[in-house]
């Protein structure tokens, strides 16, 4: 029913199509390239803003860990640069705090929600699925147009006189709950642009889901069963579903909070006292905001890797030249963890005085998920096992991406029993747990998925000796970074410094050995990012009208090497088989759409 | 000048570095054809076993350079338990790292496209699925089932009678941790503006007879082997009051009581002995000049971002013996005592001085008594 389903919209789409390619040649200059409804443009865009985004975000990440790394030195070039936030060369308190909330905020939602599901949705789903484009490529082009918007503002926010949000990216009242009050951190001007933004991030991020789910399940081509799609799409599919269902929670949250500062109300805000004033707030309360937030905050991190998993499933079978281990069994467990993900938010507040008996149940389902992350990980090495692997710039950070995940993943079962999180949450060996599972890992699977699609984008390939060293720099540099962050176990996280505190005071040398690792994986981004730009126009060329650089089964290697607004210049091509039809039937690969042989099963 | 240099040398670096890719690039294209990745799969094959090797050995040095400079074996009765069951999954988590790490690398080296002729197609193997559900399934809910008990004994067994009762309220930038005094029950809180005043910002009722001996203290004082229940709060913004030898934490909320149940086990001089065995704190402290042991103090802190000096919230914590204890108790003089009584004595026309109630005073006026009270 379904096949039958998809096959009368694969006719209607084509007969759409050729009316729509008469058109082709009218795109003019503001319609191809900056207002453009075509979702490879679309995903290009996404791209090089979230580029931006990631050298924004990092280059905070190393003013903040010059404080970290040397809490005694002074670095005259900063007040050059920063003014009044570095006096004497130092950064000032404030400036910090504003430093890791926007490095929280930028990283998370601008460059691995933003650039991460933007690109590689928009890219892979309406090729891999078979379709000339998206359900609504207006509503596509308004995502990104609200993203930008979104940036814009926040960018705005570091350049007003008092600073942009400094309260934490998650946002907790009353510390940015109430306004002008004085003593309040982060409560200016600075944080209503970041809720400005998020509400233009949230509204882009559910115009983009809306059309990547609608995309998915209507306008697959004939043939294209679910059970034929690429694992890529279906980790896009789920990361959409997350996205619909999670952040309208947030959104509430931030317009709730932000009655709360500008009208007066007491949403979050209860008995406050400042300076011994009491002030006229009665009856709600602060870990209501923090259940809202940690309702999108927790899906969030599977909004962040759920597309890096599907990267690095389809690359490492493409690369190891051998079907994924286990296809189902990873559809299973996307669609667990898909399930999970919306009931343990509050493992990240099991010390806000919840009910004992809420924290065991998010124990539980906290720990279930290792369960399905484990499958994954098993399918994933199963994958390479036997293969004939590539080892090109694509699939090395996908092993990279599963290193990580592993690493990251199991301290994961640490932290998420509640009773061991007494000791360790807020610590550092929290900032080193997220940072590997879904800050590097997730990089790590954004760099897979560019390296191997980059021919598909420009039609060039990406130097490979330089995303070599690319990948070693980083892979090596983010454990030295995080890996011994780990022994920062019971250090308070957000700490400007640790000089306070005799107990916190030991680690100077570690720290300052981390700041400088951080320097050099920064500098090794850049090498990627001139790789990304110079490539784009003196990369090696593809050869062939219909190159297929890789050797690979799904759709988007089947449509031609130039850009075209409805990607196939005829018919769109008809499946017959699962994508992972590799090194079987005495052939290297057969891709999706070759005609079953006499006798051959359907996988 | 040094910062134009070093970016100087970075960009020629990266000249360098685009120039010999290019140069590789094209390199491999004239020897092995443009298709070809046999080459560099060798290379990189090595280069990822070389990872492995270096990743373990790295992992190895730094849990032997950096677990002796960690924070040292706890010192409450929970916190035991929750650092054993820390240690266990610890252990756990390792095999299992070290296991699938080598895998996962060693099989990139071994599989890799200049070592194997022909790929195994290979697509599934249901009993393997099984196998691997079931074994992280049973290992993880024995982790689940001792990580419950432990967490439900923590909140929700029965309270010591004869407990010590402290009450602990953050503000920005602060702690204000008050004590009941002999009586052993604190004086009533009334948080309206006629209790709460810039001189009062606990909101104490000082006509409750029971808060004429409460004191507060700059050091959080505990007793070895005495069960203790943190009664916490906060008065402007969330704070979280964490001990961390203790392996206590939990968030003071404005406007929502919640609070912690523990029981010291180690004095603060019993824990220097214990830590002058260790090799790490037996080596000077540069600061101090003397063993680092000698200067251990337990402390607490804030462990939830509160504001611009989040991290200067610095208490000492001092676990003495109930007899310390109490000789500590005797010498400590009641907030009333030190502050009320006299502006009573002195002003003797504040008649019913002591904040009695909202009908008997606006909002924002001021107190004559209540506004000598110093913290």
């Amino acid at each position: 029913m379904n096949t039958a389903h998809s096959v009368e919209h694969a006719g209607a789409d084509t007969d759409h199509i050729h009316g729509h390619e008469e058109h082709h040649h009218e795109e003019t200059f503001l319609t191809k390239y900056i207002f453009s409804q075509d979702h490879k443009m679309i995903s290009k865009q996404f791209l090089i803003t979230g580029m931006f985004w990631g050298v924004v975000g990092g280059l905070l990440s190393v003013l903040f860990r010059l404080q970290l790394g040397w809490p005694n030195e002074t670095f005259p070039f900063l007040e050059t640069f920063l003014g009044k936030w570095a006096e004497g060369g130092r950064i000032s308190q404030e400036f910090y705090y504003a430093l890791i909330t926007m490095h929280g905020t930028i990283l998370v939602f601008f460059v691995l929600t933003g650039g991460l599901s933007g690109t590689f949705a928009n890219l892979l789903i309406p090729f891999q699925v078979g379709s000339r484009d998206m359900a609504s490529p207006f509503i596509n082009m308004l995502s990104y147009w609200f993203f930008l918007s979104a940036g814009v503002v926040m960018l705005f926010s570091f350049f007003i006189q008092t600073g942009p949000a400094s309260g934490g990216w998650t946002a907790y009242p009353p510390l940015n709950g109430l306004r002008n009050t004085g003593v309040n951190l982060g409560s200016g001007l600075g944080f209503d642009m970041w809720a400005l933004g998020m509400t233009l991030f949230i509204a882009s991020s559910l115009m983009g889901a809306l059309n990547y789910i609608t995309t998915v399940l209507n306008l697959r081509t004939k043939g294209m069963t679910m059970m034929r799609l690429p694992l890529s799409v279906w980790a896009l599919l789920f990361t959409a579903i997350v996205g619909v269902l999670s952040f309208p929670a947030l959104l509430a949250g931030v317009v709730l909070l932000e009655f709360d500062r500008l009208l007066d109300t007491s949403f979050y805000l209860n008995n406050i006292i400042i300076n011994g004033q009491l002030l006229g707030y009665k009856g709600g309360s602060p870990i209501l905001f923090e259940h809202l937030f940690w309702f999108l905050g927790h899906p969030e991190v599977y909004i962040i890797i759920l597309p890096a998993m599907g990267i690095v499933s389809e690359v490492l079978a493409v690369h190891s030249r051998k079907p994924i281990f286990g296809y189902k069994a990873m559809i299973i467990s996307l669609m667990a963890i898909l399930i999970l993900s919306f009931i343990v938010w509050a493992h990240h507040m099991f010390v806000t005085g919840l009910n004992p008996n809420l924290g065991a149940i998010f124990t539980l389902f906290t720990l279930l998920i290792a369960i399905p992350s484990a499958i994954k990980v098993f399918n994933w090495i199963g994958t390479i096992w036997r293969g004939k692997i590539r080892l090109t710039a694509a699939a090395l950070f996908a092993i990279g991406f599963v290193s990580m995940f592993i690493s990251g993943g199991l301290t994961g079962i640490i932290l998420g029993n509640s009773s061991i999180d007494i000791q360790l949450h807020d610590t550092m060996f929290v900032v080193a747990h997220f940072h590997i599972v879904m800050g590097i890992a997730a990089f790590f699977g954004m760099f897979a998925g560019v390296y191997h699609w980059f021919p598909r984008l420009y039609g060039r390939f990406m130097n490979e000796t330089l995303g070599q060293i690319h990948f070693y720099i980083t892979l090596i540099g983010s454990y030295c970074i995080f890996f011994p962050m780990h022994f920062m176990t019971g250090l308070p996280r957000r700490y400007y410094s640790y000089a306070n505190f005799d107990t916190f005071n030991n680690f100077n040398n570690l720290a300052a050995f981390m700041s400088i690792v951080a320097i050099v994986v920064f500098l090794a981004q850049l090498l990627f990012l001139v790789n990304f730009f110079y490539s784009i126009f003196k990369g090696r060329k593809l050869e062939g009208e219909y190159a297929n650089p890789w050797d690979s089964n799904t759709l988007e290697w089947t449509a031609p090497v130039e850009r075209l607004h409805g990607n196939w210049p005829g018919d769109i091509p008809e499946v017959y088989r699962w994508p992972y039809d590799y090194s079987v039937n005495g052939k290297p690969f057969t891709p999706q759409n070759v005609p079953l042989k006499d006798g051959e099963a359907a996988h | 000048m040094i910062a134009f240099l070093s970016f100087a040398i970075v960009v020629l670096l990266f000249t360098v570095l685009v120039l010999t890719a290019k140069a590789s690039e094209v390199a491999t294209e004239l020897k092995d054809g443009v298709r070809s990745y046999t080459n560099q799969s060798r290379i990189n094959g090595y280069l990822l076993l070389g990872f492995l090797v270096l990743m373990f050995a790295g992992s190895a040095y730094a849990f032997k350079e950096l677990m002796p400079v960690m924070i040292p074996k706890a010192a409450s009765v929970h916190g035991e338990k929750t650092d054993y069951l820390f240690n266990m999954t610890m252990i756990i988590i390792l095999v299992v790292a070290v296991l699938t790490q080598a895998a996962l690398f060693y099989f990139a080296y071994r599989y890799n496209e200049s070592r194997v002729n022909e790929a195994y197609f290979y697509a599934h193997n249901n009993t393997l699925e099984i196998v691997w559900t079931i074994i992280p399934t049973i290992v993880l809910t024995v982790l689940i089932v001792m990580g419950m008990y432990e967490w439900f004994t923590i909140f929700t067994r029965d309270r010591d009678k004869n407990m010590l009762v402290i009450e602990a309220t953050g503000k920005q930038f602060n702690w204000m941790i008050r004590y009941s005094g002999k009586d052993g029950k604190f004086g009533e809180r009334i948080i309206d503006t006629a209790h709460v005043t810039p001189t009062n910002e606990l909101g104490i009722n000082w006509n409750d007879p029971k808060s004429h001996d409460d004191f507060m203290s700059d050091k959080l004082y505990l007793v070895k082997g005495r069960p203790t229940l943190m009664k916490l709060g906060a008065q402007d913004v969330i704070h979280s009051f964490y001990l961390p030898h203790f392996r206590v934490k939990m968030d003071c909320v404005p406007g929502t009581p919640t609070e912690f149940y523990f029981t010291p086990t180690m004095t603060t001089e019993e824990m220097r002995q214990y830590l002058s065995t260790q090799p790490w704190w037996q080596t000077i402290n540069p600061e101090t000049g003397q063993p680092r042991w000698q200067t251990f103090k337990y402390e607490l802190a804030c462990a939830e971002l509160c504001g611009k000096s989040h991290f200067g919230m610095e208490r000492e914590v001092i676990v003495v013996t109930q007899n310390e204890y109490d000789e500590w108790l005797n010498k400590q003089t009641s907030l009333y005592d030190a502050t009320i009584k006299p502006a009573l004595a002195k002003d003797s026309t504040a008649v019913a001085p002591v904040a009695a109630g909202a009908d008997s005073s606006k909002p924002g006026e001021k107190k004559p008594t209540a506004m000598l009270i110093k913290k």
